[in-house]
């Protein structure tokens, strides 16, 4: 027992020192970054800190940190990890600074896809992409003879056999946790026909036939899934998956790793991956696009940023892809595609292709209208008219509050 | 002591008052007991949904992690020698080695060697010791139950679990020892005072007792982010960060504290005679010196019982934690909600369980050593409404 | 005491106190009759994203707040007097329901729904806690003095142990096929879903916050009854009272002070209920007051808060609790008085 985490230890303290071979050259200026804390980041963080001087914070709360964070003059971080939906209030504000230059001296090995413009300049670094796409159990489906559905109709048609055929508790999962998960459920489904959010002058738009088409799609298909879907975020879906309880779900890309985790998991390499289903035809996957990536703060002098944009370059190489190549589906080149990652590339390349998440201030406000209203309409309380006309009237407050509307 | 006949009571009523209290002790102790239980085995056993397999852990076996009927009696055995040390001799122990007046430092002290020692036992001997005794006792050391402390060495070797306790260790004693001095000066001066002011500043604190603190919390970020430069002008270059810093968040914490600590301790104040320091007055003391010399030698139960409260507050504080300090200085709570709030996967919720059960361990040891304190202290007068 | 030695003895405290619980509150107080606005204009913004392979780029009208020269984003500040009142509240919906008789409509509104689930939440569990604890104290000090202190130590486990993760611990033997409900389950022969409906997820609820508490008033109660008059005691029951009319008319009253504070403790802890919520993930069902201001503090994605909203709920939830005490409070009055 000692002796094993001895012998853990000592392989621990081989690991770093094989690692600090890793980076380039030795960081001399102390360094610190704040991102959110999933697998692939704890694998750039790392890949960072073996240049040594960089402490990482992983931490929950970056979403109300970071903000103000970088707000502050010196900025209290200076990498920042960031997707398209929390840059923007980085952007918004101004506290991030263009990399076009620190590219130009040190973004060799970056592909032109990684570099996130606006308005031509570049503000982060994109490093992996993220969507909800369809997962699957080939071998339930092979043994009742079933295809993979493309459409959400067909995903209804394939979970009824399955119900019949009594092979798993239940046939669907989804991430359809009241809050955030629900609201980015319904905006998939929505996008899926056709939807937009709001009209050009900020007004709300999603009282529409689009509207009421998403919420009754996600109300058929919740017939199929555990009564409890409300409560239902990513992990336990994916541990649904893992217990071998359901047979499908439209879940995030990054979980798919975890479907062969041996510790974990009952079902390894039973587990496949597809485009996400279409909602109508001729549309787009009903499902969004993200990135992850990394900005550099601007109230800090221009050494740092320097040494910092170094550093984030060391977290973002290929040495780093090939340890973590199945935790994400990463942009960065030497990334090998697996069997999981087919789905996510099978919808990122669909013709038309989804949208990337709108990283607008209005799409925050409706974001969260929907997560606090939509409950209302799974538990029945409310219809889809109302519940939508509810979307809109507590966006509609949000907004005026925000100086958005008049 | 014979028992008056009146006051002896009928089969039916023991037998109800003892199957009451077997029941709410099941309750009481049972989810704790499981999470205790999950945390030993792998993610597939611990959310099995069959509850034998969770207990036997067939998946942890088949790993190779398990306990024989032997390795389960000796520890059965081991935990309950030290129940009982602890209840039983512990107290002796402090009250013969420890210094007259310095009574509670030994308390946390013996409390704090006590711990460590058995954890040096219980996970550093024992394993060793009975790996060799199993392999000698044929089918009684076969093992039967699967566990195994992957999960523990994963959370406190690999993920630094150490350092949160450390932090959690710098912030609770900060808090304890902050919020009582302060807190015993104003309990004193509250109980010894009859002024209209006296109950004003009480019915305040009441009010200030019953704020939500997600109010107060969400006001104290921007400040603390920027008090570099708010502070500027009047410390010039060396103003600090206060966001990220423990002793601010001490300070925060021994403040949202002060309204319980103020009222329980003016409570307990109020139940030493005020002749006593009156009697100390009229010999010459002002106030402090009858408060350093006539009242403090009798105050330990009170403030002992009202520390434990306040020892309970910033241990487990999740909100204001979480959010002022930065991940170099988190405690043990936020850290552990980290691990579910983030993207997790099972591993990491059964890990969380493991870090879970480790926080809770401390929590045991100090109620355990200082049971009779609580009750004596809440006897003698804490409470009185 | 003269008044500059008290000021000496409380004012460490009470400085403290003003500092970080005063200030920010009279900030809170403000802000409720604010409105802080960023000066926003709209312009168009080319932004390209990455895809798989190729990057897509879109070119559209977005909203974004004006920086002044220091880089600071420029705001308006204007009073709005009970606008965000009038915006949590909403009185005009609750209007319309009770013109058209549909009172439950009211509970649609996100105030009144988190008042009546705080309301009902305090005040089903005050009796249960007050109940549960005096009977525990009784039984306790009924049972055998050798294993009373085992007893002890395990009644206060639940009021000691972190409550996050003690809801976690409760949550976990009921979600999904949790080994209580798998055993409810095989108990009554059907099918149990503990978190897919409201009533279950209040039940679980109420149920881990008594357990929570139960101990703390227990362990005051228990301390209480050591100090009870055994000379009363006995002349009851020389009087021939019945055990019944001792614990009524002897140990309740001479407790009475004990349950009074518990009682204040608990209504003040339980109305600002909101660990409950997060570790039940309860929104979708019930919602709190303290939650619901903690959600309109929350920043999304872009980073919009509504803090004149969350400033007005703060502040509504500190009426109602002043509101709540306030017969507790002229209980202080009178013993103060009295003194």
């Amino acid at each position: 027992m000692k002796l094993k985490i001895m012998a853990a230890a000592g392989l621990l303290s081989l690991m770093t020192t094989g690692a600090y071979a890793g980076c380039t050259y030795e960081n001399p200026v102390p360094l610190k970054s704040l991102s959110a804390g999933f697998e692939a980041w704890k694998s750039v963080t790392d890949a960072m800190a073996e240049c040594g001087n960089v402490e990482a914070e992983l931490d929950q709360e970056f979403r109300t940190k970071q903000p103000a964070a970088f707000a502050a003059n010196p900025s209290l971080y200076h990498i920042g990890g960031v997707s398209n939906g929390t840059v923007t209030p980085l952007l918004n504000e101004g506290t991030i600074r263009p990399l076009d230059d620190l590219v130009a001296q040190y973004g060799g090995n970056l592909s032109p896809n990684q570099l996130i413009r606006i308005n031509g300049q570049v503000m982060a670094v994109a490093m992996m992409v993220n969507t909800q796409h369809l997962m699957y159990r080939k071998d339930i489906l092979d043994d009742l003879g079933l295809a993979v559905p493309t459409t959400w109709n067909e995903v209804l048609e394939v979970a009824a056999a399955i119900e019949a055929a009594d092979v798993v508790e239940y046939p669907l999962g989804a991430t359809m946790k009241s809050g955030w998960n629900l609201a980015q459920d319904f905006n998939n489904m929505f996008l899926g026909y056709g939807g937009s959010f709001v009209n050009d002058d900020s007004t709300p738009a999603v009282n529409s036939e689009a509207g009421v088409k998403a919420l009754e799609m996600m109300k058929a298909t919740t017939a199929f899934m555990d009564p409890e879907y409300l409560v239902s975020d990513s992990t336990y879906v994916q541990q649904q998956f893992q217990q071998g309880k359901i047979a499908m779900a439209n879940l995030w890309a990054s979980r798919a790793g975890a479907m062969d985790d041996p510790a974990e998991s009952q079902v390894v390499d039973k587990v496949y991956a597809a485009a996400a289903p279409l909602a109508m035809e001729g549309g787009a996957p009903a499902t969004t696009l993200w990135w992850d990536g990394i900005v550099i703060a601007k109230n800090i002098p221009d050494a740092e940023a320097e040494s910092a944009f170094r550093v984030a370059m060391e977290g973002l190489d290929t040495e780093m892809v090939e340890g973590a190549n199945d935790e994400a589906i990463w942009l960065i080149s030497g990334y090998a595609p697996s069997r999981m990652a087919e789905g996510a590339i099978a919808t990122a390349t669909a013709e038309p292709a989804p949208i990337s998440y709108p990283s607008t201030s209005q799409m925050g406000l409706m974001h969260t209208a929907l997560g606090n209203e939509l409950p209302a309409f799974f538990t029945g309380e409310r219809g889809a008219r109302d519940t939508l006309a509810a979307v809109e009237a507590a966006y509609t407050t949000a907004a005026k509050e925000a100086g958005i509307l008049e | 002591m014979s028992t008056p006949r009146a006051l002896r009571q009928s089969f039916a009523l023991r037998a109800g008052s003892a199957g009451f209290l077997a029941l709410w002790c099941l309750i009481a102790a049972f989810p704790i007991f499981w999470i205790a239980v999950m945390s030993f085995k792998t993610p597939v056993d611990a959310f099995a949904a069959n509850p034998l397999d969770v207990i036997l852990g067939p998946e942890t076996r088949a790993r190779g992690h398990g306990l024989s009927l032997l390795d389960i009696l000796v520890g059965v055995a081991v935990l309950w020698l030290t129940a009982r040390l602890a209840l039983r001799n512990l107290g002796g122990w402090v009250q013969r080695f420890s210094p007259p007046g310095l009574i509670a430092l030994g308390w946390v002290l013996g409390a704090v060697v006590f711990g460590l020692g058995f954890v040096a036992v219980f996970l550093g001997l024992l394993p060793t010791v009975l790996g060799a005794l199993n392999a000698l006792a044929g089918p009684l050391g076969v093992p039967v139950i699967g566990l195994s402390t992957e999960h523990y060495v994963a959370v406190w070797a690999e993920n630094a679990f150490y350092s949160n306790f450390l932090n959690s260790l710098l912030v609770t004693t900060g808090v304890v020892t902050v919020s009582l001095t302060v807190g015993t000066l104003a309990g004193y001066g509250l109980a010894r005072s009859g002024s209209a002011l006296a109950f004003w500043i009480l019915i305040i604190a009441l009010v200030f007792r019953a704020l939500p603190h997600s109010v107060l919390v969400a006001g104290y970020l921007p400040v603390f982010i920027n008090s570099a430069e708010i502070l500027r002008p009047i410390l010039g270059e060396n103003a600090p960060t206060l966001y990220g810093q423990p002793l601010a968040v001490i300070a925060v914490l021994v403040s949202i504290n002060q309204p319980f600590t103020i009222w329980m301790l003016r409570s307990f104040f109020q139940s030493i005679p005020a002749e006593l320091d009156e009697a100390a007055r009229v010999d010459g003391c002002t106030h402090f010196q009858a408060f350093r010399w006539v009242i403090m030698p009798v105050m330990w139960p009170g403030v002992i019982t009202t520390g434990l409260f306040s020892f309970l507050l910033a241990y487990n504080d999740f909100l204001v934690t979480s959010l002022l300090l930065d991940a170099q200085n988190q405690t043990m709570v936020p850290a552990i909600a980290g691990y579910f709030n983030r993207e997790t996967t099972t591993t990491d919720q059964v890990e969380a369980v493991a870090a879970a059960v480790s926080i809770t361990a401390p929590l045991f040891l100090l109620v355990m050593v200082f049971q009779r304190q609580i009750v004596s202290g809440l006897t003698a007068g804490a409470v009185k409404g | 005491m003269k008044f500059r030695t008290f000021a000496a003895f409380v004012g460490p405290s009470v400085f403290l106190m003003l500092l970080f619980i005063a200030a920010p509150l009279t900030s809170v107080f403000l802000q409720s009759f604010q409105l802080t606005q960023p000066v926003l204009e709209r312009v168009e913004v080319e932004t390209c994203t990455p895809g798989f392979v190729t990057q897509t780029c879109v070119t559209e009208i977005k909203t974004r707040p004006l920086l002044d020269e220091a880089g600071n984003i420029r705001t308006t500040t204007e009073w709005v007097g009970g606008l965000s009142y009038a915006r949590v509240l909403q009185l005009g919906k609750v209007g319309e329901a009770i013109a058209a008789g549909a009172w439950g409509d009211i509970l649609s509104i996100d105030f009144w729904k988190a008042l009546r689930f705080t309301l009902t939440f305090t005040l089903i569990t005050l009796p249960l806690v007050i109940g549960l604890g005096l009977a525990i104290a009784l039984a306790v000090n009924n049972a055998a003095k050798a294993i009373r202190g085992q007893i002890i130590f395990v009644s206060l486990l639940p009021f000691i142990i972190t409550p996050v993760i003690g809801a976690l611990s409760i949550r976990w033997l009921f979600i999904g096929d949790g080994i209580m409900t798998a055993g409810l389950e095989w108990w009554l022969a059907r099918d149990i879903s503990m978190f897919a409906q409201g009533w279950t997820i209040e039940l679980l609820m109420l149920f881990y916050r008594v357990w929570h508490v139960a101990p703390f008033a227990f362990v005051i109660f228990y301390a209480g009854l050591q100090t009870v008059n055994q000379d009363t005691l006995e002349s009851a029951i020389i009087d021939g009272a019945s055990r019944w009319e001792r614990l009524r008319y002897v140990i309740v009253p001479h407790l009475m002070p004990l349950i009074v504070f518990v009682a204040l403790i608990h209504l003040m802890d339980s109305y600002r209920v909101f660990e409950e919520i997060v570790g039940f993930s309860s929104q979708a069902h019930v919602i709190s007051l303290q939650w619901l201001t903690y959600d309109f503090l929350q920043p999304d994605d872009a980073g919009n808060r509504a803090i004149g909203r969350a400033s007005a709920s703060a502040m509504l939830t500190m009426v109602g609790i002043v509101i709540l005490l306030i017969p507790l409070l002229r209980r202080t009055w009178r013993d103060h008085r009295g003194a």
